[in-house]
């Protein structure tokens, strides 16, 4: 099985590679145009499915400076497959470069016990969690930007930061009281 | 498969492209791997603008490299000193380690924030040095605030005197108020015990003396009846005889008590 390593390829000049994962591949196309507008630096969005990557293009593809996992809360496929997804990832990628999105919450449809078990998950892996919008131009905007600010540290054009240090700082937590039962 | 291959080995720095990756799902049949490609011309600067902007870049990437040769050999560092530990030592150490690097980056800081003083006032030096006209108004500037400085410092010494000043009266009156206080109990003592024991005697005497005017008036009074009593039965004529007449006189003087 291959594993997605973060260091077993040189990084690019004054570039950044990022690679969304998911499952519905919806998502994925709009955040994917907004990023690359970025202009202070060059920007390559890889998009996939799910892990493994396949292994034709293990040569071409660059290193991966951040993986980001979107996770649907409507369906339940999304999760199961970002689960099987993170276990072909190598652990160097858990200090910092890898971060969760979380899209639909506001979804009536969405089950809090998978919203439970997705906090889990990111504090589990010491992982930020994001939560966006992906119907209107401006969610997708607002995910640019701050994935934006996470990628940029991850490839290291933030002086006196490292993605380690970063992931410390916004890591995920989860209370102690999120197993008890909700009020409802 | 169909790939574009724009990769980052082009020297023109503001491509950017976008590329899809199939993925290796056994359960759902992917037929299409497309590969979108997005590109963008080159900057409308031209050369010159390249060469202009080339050193900030230069630094820039030199940056960003020595970021990743940093984490790189973070990487290597910890895979070398590997040790066994339980999960919530780990949790414990980890957070005593950021809380360590917050103050030394603060440290860091403010030597940055002390290092940028002292280049200031190098460069204000410098300058005052040159002597044209913008040291000279440098120079009143300065003047100026020494000046005020003084100023502040002198009225701050007068303030304090008064503030001295002020706690000193305090404290007498505090003082006052403590002998004041201390000579009303005393009074109050004195006014309560004064006249007891005299008092005490005066009135035992009083009283036996009171006792025996009682007697005597008595004892008078009865001698008077009894006078009166022997002039009315001998019917003399007390009224004609001027010695009898002052004596029946006398007679009245007291009240007859039963």
């Amino acid at each position: 099985m291959s594993l997605l390593k973060p260091f077993s390829k040189l990084p690019g000049l004054n570039s950044a590679n990022i690679l969304l994962v998911e499952s519905k591949e919806e998502f994925q196309q709009s955040l994917a145009d907004a990023l690359v507008q970025e202009t202070s630096f060059t920007v390559n969005v890889r998009l996939a499915k799910s892990l493994p990557l396949p292994m034709e293009n293990e040569e071409s593809r660059p290193r991966i400076d951040l993986v980001v996992f979107i996770i649907d809360l409507t369906s339940g496929l999304s999760f199961q497959s970002t689960e099987a997804s993170l276990k072909c990832l190598d652990p160097g990628y858990f200090l910092g470069k890898v971060c969760f999105m979380v899209i639909n919450a506001r979804n009536a449809a969405a089950p809090i016990e998978r919203l439970d078990a997705v906090r889990k998950l990111a504090a589990s892996l010491h992982c930020p969690l994001l939560f966006t919008e992906d119907q209107t131009p401006d969610g997708v905007t607002n995910a640019t930007e701050r994935l934006l600010t996470i990628l940029k540290v991850a490839a290291g054009f933030v002086p006196m930061a490292t993605a380690l240090y970063l992931s410390n700082l916004t890591r995920s937590t989860v209370s102690s009281d999120i197993d008890q039962p909700s009020f409802d | 498969m169909r790939q574009t291959g724009l990769g980052p080995a082009a020297t023109d720095r503001h491509r950017h492209c976008c590329v899809m990756d199939p993925s290796d799902n056994a359960g759902s049949r992917q037929p299409t791997v497309e590969a979108v490609a997005l590109s963008y011309g080159p900057a409308p600067d031209g050369s010159t603008g390249q060469k202009d902007a080339q050193p900030a870049d230069m630094l820039r990437i030199k940056q960003q490299m020595s970021n990743q040769c940093f984490e790189m050999a973070v990487q290597l560092q910890s895979g070398k000193s590997k040790r066994s530990c339980s999960t919530s030592e780990a949790g414990r150490e980890l957070s005593e380690y950021v809380n360590e690097l917050d103050r030394v980056k603060t440290i860091h800081f403010i030597s940055t924030l002390t290092l940028h003083r002292m280049q200031m006032w190098h460069a204000i030096g410098e300058k005052l040095k040159q002597n044209d006209s913008e040291a000279l108004a440098l120079k009143a500037e300065n003047d100026r605030c020494m000046n005020l400085c003084s100023q502040i410092k002198q009225l701050q010494q007068e303030s304090r005197v008064f503030q001295d000043e002020i706690t000193e009266l305090q404290k007498k009156r505090l003082e006052m108020k403590r002998l004041t206080h201390e000579k009303m109990k005393e009074m109050d003592e004195l006014t309560s015990k004064a006249g007891h024991p005299d008092t005490e005697k005066y009135k035992a005497v009083l009283e036996r003396g009171q006792a025996n005017l009682e007697k005597y008036k008595k004892m008078t009074v009865m001698t008077q009846n009894v006078l009166r009593g022997i002039l009315l039965a001998c019917k003399v004529n007390w009224m004609d005889d001027p010695k009898l007449r002052d004596i029946a006189m006398t007679l009245e003087e007291f009240s007859i008590s039963d």
